[in-house]
């Protein structure tokens, strides 16, 4: 069945961009039964635990589905899903639509591939397949491709050849591909190996999932690519990397006498990952580069769950993996509907799209407030389950770093939504209207998941116990819940919920309130009919504040801003050509500089003549 | 029983009287007036004993001082102003510039009479009052208010019309291209 | 259903005590103002007449819908952290202490911290849609203030946290009646941090920038009067009132009668406003770095001693 649904996805592929040079209606409706089709057979066909065998090129490949694995793939499936419906509007009178439809399909079926790989051979297939396929939607729009998509080469290359001699290495160690061999035999390795192995998996997947040091290219990579499909790329795509971290962290370093060591300094790079990238977020002026940078700090939040590994913590860290791919596939997927009917995703030139695109803003309100971690919504539980953890880990410090990263995350939650829907509302943008349908519906579901997940938080829970079951944790049952006094229950029934219940009839109650009280003698006035010291702004006068938005905040953390690791990294690079360029002065491809040099050479050998042959 | 006559008129006397214990005022300070007010809200004075307070922007604001002549430019933004403050509301002239033009009665750019371009619940005599005078005078408008006799806010949007034309006349451009006020 | 009505009559009463006692302190306080200014200054009652002036305003405008439910937003937060912050120690035995139980038996303090910010949030976007840009800038100003006080403030809890393992208001509460020492005594580093932190959140001068009635027109409510004004001072007030609660809950183990209440966060609610009354006010970006100077450190200081003792 396995086999089956991977073959479907690649043949889909091919089928629709063939029946794309066709007719560009062909190739939408191949698209969507590509990705619809395979999924619901995984929907109703696959059962955890069914593993199939492939015998080719004289190596056994091993697929099965593990319920941690199930885990992942409901997100990657269930995001493939909404974004395929979302894509196709999206991508109407675009270019390129064969290639981003082709890639989209194998992106998925790769994802799904290293979910059920259970060898590492075919683990690093799939995992090329999506590094490539990535790659070249990175490209796709052809700009920046030089320094946007060499970047993420380059990082990508890194990340697979650290895999590939961690493969080899325990290969050679252990004369078993399969995963569970290597990892039940993992305390026969030497001692060395038993630490360079997860510290090279770890850089793999650390680069995937845009760990500090290594995330230089998710910024650029995932606001150049097309909006359709940022959403799978910061919330499936760099999940594997937290999948592969997962199986890591417990399976190997939970074996080792430094592993807490370990687990330290990655969630200490988590935590600095977080706080970093929150400040870089909020002095983006673009959407999509804010986005970007809060999916990298979003990520830090995971690693710090995962690096811990308590139980709580790893249930938080699965927990925001689900919840961050809901509400940030539903946020790209409001910056691509804004991107498609205005043209441009700068702050500083859309104004006040709230009254114009109302639904597009109510679902980029929910995400927003899920993403800010405020209670009624599900980024809350997670965050709050970290917290736990952390101060029960005794990470004090670790707990203070998250909070900041936290609040300071509220910053650039309000750059978001103030720069696209709010603010005063100008002539140059009378004429948008509301994104079709199909784009709409995806992103409001998702944004409905995040609070359905926020006030029955069980729903996701029962799924993420399992998986840590699996991967080897006690079955957690309801002593998880007894730890903490929200959730006294494990169950149907959770002490939140009143809370939660009594926050939205609060709410209910004075928006209607305010609403019937207000709305008797109260009119409505434009955004032009403000108090301005009795001025009366012109139509095309833009009184907006949008320049320099977080400026004072810009200048407490402007020490820190002045510290980039591109820069150094740019320094490398730039410090390699000089090295090559020199290199290439000595070879001119001129026999009469070859002839100067041999001269030379002899001239220095009869110089040391008497040191040399005396 | 909430639409009784009656009960409407002690829930009336009721917001009056709270209303003339609380004044949130805009001190426009157009002229040479607008120094007299520092004094009276400070500690000298101190207004606020009696319910005054200074209002950020005319959305919060009761009433708006108008302190001293008015140019024409100036006649234009204290109209829109008072046109965003939300009703009740009045409308304080200070000084002589404000009744007759005072020492500018025969300038070019200043207006003389204030009470053809706004309605004015108070005006406060003198070139320039004293802040005794401005107290005296805010005292007067509290017992107007409390008497429901301080209407302005109505006496507008009754001769619109006749406001609308006396500001065209100064400002005709500027008239036509504000919002409407219909409220 | 019985069981809801009544304690939906409790959530009221809760509701009008504090909506009471914070309108009161806010009168108090111009009049101590006032006082130190040398003057008169308005009475005690000032606030609920200008309350109650503004609601019966009897035009008012509106900018859309966000607008309505900016201050929607910041009344749940009022409203709700009101429910959950224990008002009355639960050792108490007057009569009325059974009203003000309403959903305290679940106060924990990461819910706490975080459901304070959701008001805040929603005002700016209902501050953001009245297109105002004073509005905006007021809002910037305010979050990047709270990014400052929230680091020492959330040091001084941490710290509580780490030296009884618990983040339940109730548990600390109890620990303080058990042990008969008032948490400002037993960690004294994390009191004088949250003190600090609470110069900011209350935002008298010198930190208040988010108003800034000279600068910024009072910033992100310049648009609003009347009735939404109403409902804004309505919920500062309980607002102010929760986090007093919370701080004599803390610090002071509470209070077992509404008297010991009053007279608790009454003294607490002095050191923010006689600060500010004396204070010039500061820029924003000096404001962040003195909470990330001095603060800081001493919440450090806070889980240090958390730590070894």
């Amino acid at each position: 069945m396995i086999t089956l649904i991977l073959l479907l996805f690649l043949g889909g592929a091919i089928v629709t961009w063939l029946g794309g040079k066709l007719s560009p209606i062909v190739g939408d409706m191949l698209f969507l039964v590509t990705i619809i089709v395979p999924a619901g057979m995984f929907f109703t066909g696959v059962t955890v635990g069914e593993v199939t065998h492939i015998h080719a090129l004289g190596l056994t490949l091993t697929w099965g589905l593990s319920p941690l694995s199930y885990l992942f793939s409901m997100i990657v499936v269930g995001l493939g899903i909404l974004l395929a419906i979302y894509a196709v509007p999206f991508m109407k009178g675009k270019q390129k639509t064969g290639a981003f439809y082709f890639n989209f399909t194998l992106s998925v079926m790769a994802m799904l591939g290293i979910l059920v790989s259970k060898d590492w051979v075919s683990f690093f297939i799939f995992w090329e397949i999506m590094t490539w396929s990535s790659y070249l939607m990175v490209i796709l729009n052809g700009k920046d491709v030089q320094r946007v998509g060499i970047k993420y080469f380059i990082f990508s290359a890194i990340g697979a050849y650290a895999m590939l001699m961690a493969m080899v290495v325990m290969n050679s160690q252990l004369g078993s591909f399969l995963m569970a061999d290597t990892f039940n035999n993992f305390q026969h390795l030497t001692v060395g190996n038993q630490i360079l192995i997860p510290i090279l998996l770890l850089t793999a997947f650390g680069v995937k999932s845009a760990m500090m040091p290594l995330h230089v290219w998710a910024p650029d990579a995932y606001s150049n690519a097309p909006m359709a499909y940022t959403g799978l790329f910061s919330g499936a795509l760099s999940k594997m990397g937290i999948y592969g971290m997962v199986l890591v962290m417990v399976t190997m370093i939970n074996q080792l006498p430094e592993g807490t060591l370990i687990r330290d300094i990655i969630a200490w790079i988590g935590g600095f990952t977080a706080a970093a990238a929150t400040l870089w977020a909020i002095t983006q002026d673009d959407g999509k580069k804010l986005l970007a940078w809060s999916s990298v700090g979003q990520m830090g939040y995971i690693i710090v769950g995962v690096a811990i590994g308590t139980p709580l913590a790893m249930l938080a860290a699965l927990f925001l993996v689900v919840v961050h791919a809901m509400f940030k596939g539903s946020l790209f997927m409001v910056v691509g509907a804004i991107e498609k009917q205005t043209g441009t995703t700068d702050f500083r030139e859309i104004n006040g799209l709230i009254r114009k695109m109302p639904w597009t803003f109510i679902s980029a309100l929910i995400s927003v407030i899920a993403l800010a971690g405020i209670p009624p919504l599900a980024g809350f539980v997670s965050k709050w389950m970290l917290y736990e953890a952390l101060i029960q880990n005794n990470n004090y410090i670790l707990v203070i770093l998250l909070f900041f990263a936290s609040t300071a995350g509220f910053l650039y939650c309000y750059k978001f939504l103030h720069g696209y829907f709010l603010g005063q509302e100008e002539p140059e943008w009378a004429h948008v209207k509301e994104a079709p349908v199909t784009m709409v519906v995806p992103m409001l579901l998702l944004a409905i998941g995040t609070f359905v997940l926020g006030t029955f938080p069980q729903l996701l829970f029962k799924p993420i116990d399992s998986a840590l079951q699996y991967v080897g944790y006690d079955a957690t049952g309801g002593h998880l819940w007894g730890q903490s006094i929200l959730f006294s229950e494990w169950g149907d029934v959770v002490t939140l919920q009143p809370i939660l219940y009594a926050v939205l009839a609060v709410f209910v109650f004075f928006a209607l309130f305010l609403w019937f009280k207000g709305t008797k003698g109260t009119r409505y006035v434009s955004t032009k009919d403000i108090s301005s010291s009795g001025e009366l702004p012109k139509e095309w006068e833009n009184l907006t504040f949008k320049v320099n938005f977080m400026q004072p905040f810009e200048r407490v953390i402007e020490p820190f801003l002045k510290r980039q690791i591109d820069k150094y990294y740019t320094a490398f690079g730039n410090g390699l050509e000089a090295l090559f360029e020199f290199t290439r002065r000595i070879y001119t491809g001129n026999g009469q500089t070859y002839a100067i040099y041999a001269i030379l050479f002899l001239a220095l050998l009869l110089l040391f003549r008497v040191n040399l042959f005396g | 029983m909430y639409n009784d006559k009656n009960s409407k008129k002690i829930v009336e006397t009721i917001q009056n009287w709270a209303r003339s214990h609380s004044v949130w005022v805009l001190a426009y300070g157009t002229g040479c007036g607008a120094i007299e007010i520092a004094p009276t809200m400070t500690s000298r004075y101190d207004a606020e004993r009696l319910g005054f307070r200074g209002a950020a922007t005319p959305r919060q604001a009761d009433v708006m001082l108008i302190t001293g002549y008015l140019t024409v430019k100036t006649v234009k933004r204290v109209v829109r102003v008072y046109e965003q403050m939300q009703s009740p509301k009045y409308v304080v002239g200070f000084g002589s510039c404000t009744i007759n033009g005072g020492m500018y009665y025969d300038s070019y750019n200043t207006i003389n009479l204030l009470d053809k371009y706004l309605p004015v619940d108070v005006y406060i005599n003198g070139c320039m009052p004293r802040p005794e005078a401005v107290i005296a005078g805010l005292a007067k408008l509290q017992q107007i208010i409390r008497e429901g006799k301080a209407n302005g806010a109505e006496k507008y949007l009754e001769n619109l019309d006749w406001y609308k034309a006396n500001q065209r006349k100064i400002a005709p451009k500027w008239i036509a291209k504000a919002p409407d006020y219909n409220w | 259903m019985e069981y809801i009505l009544i304690k939906t009559l409790e959530a009221i009463a809760t509701f009008i005590l504090a909506f009471i006692v914070g309108m009161t302190y806010g009168g108090v306080v111009r009049k101590i103002t006032g006082r130190v200014h040398n003057r008169l200054g308005p009475p005690w009652y000032q606030n609920f007449i200008d309350a109650f002036k503004l609601f019966s305003k009897t035009r008012g405008i509106h900018h859309g819908a966000m607008h309505f439910l900016g201050a929607a937003f910041l009344m749940v937060t009022s409203v709700v952290s009101l429910m959950i912050i224990p008002v009355l120690a639960p050792g108490g035995h007057a009569w009325y202490n059974s009203w003000f139980t309403n959903m305290n038996f679940n106060g924990d303090l990461i819910f706490l911290l975080y459901i304070m910010t959701f008001g805040p949030l929603g005002m700016a976007m209902g501050a953001g849609q009245t297109g105002n840009p004073n509005s905006s800038i007021g809002v910037t100003r305010g979050l990047s203030q709270m990014v400052g006080f929230e680091i020492p403030w959330v040091m001084a809890l941490v710290a509580l946290m780490i030296s009884y393992k618990t983040t339940s208001v109730i548990d600390f509460m109890n620990i303080q009646r058990e042990t008969g020492t008032w948490l400002m005594f037993a960690n004294p580093f994390a009191f004088i941090a949250a003190v600090l932190a609470m110069l900011g959140m209350f935002r008298y001068s010198p930190f208040d920038i988010v108003g800034a009635p000279t600068e910024l027109a009072s910033g992100p409510v310049s648009e609003n009067g009347g009735k939404f004004l109403f409902t804004m001072m309505s919920s500062g007030s309980v607002f102010t009132f929760a986090k007093l609660v919370l701080y004599v809950d803390l610090f002071m183990g509470g209070a077992n009668n509404l008297v010991m209440l009053v007279v608790k966060t009454f003294l607490l609610y002095m050191i923010p406003v006689l600060y500010g009354i004396v204070s010039p006010r500061y820029r924003t970006e000096q404001a962040v770095r003195w909470f990330w100077g001095w603060p800081t450190f001493i919440g450090l200081l806070a889980i240090l001693y958390a730590v070894m003792f």
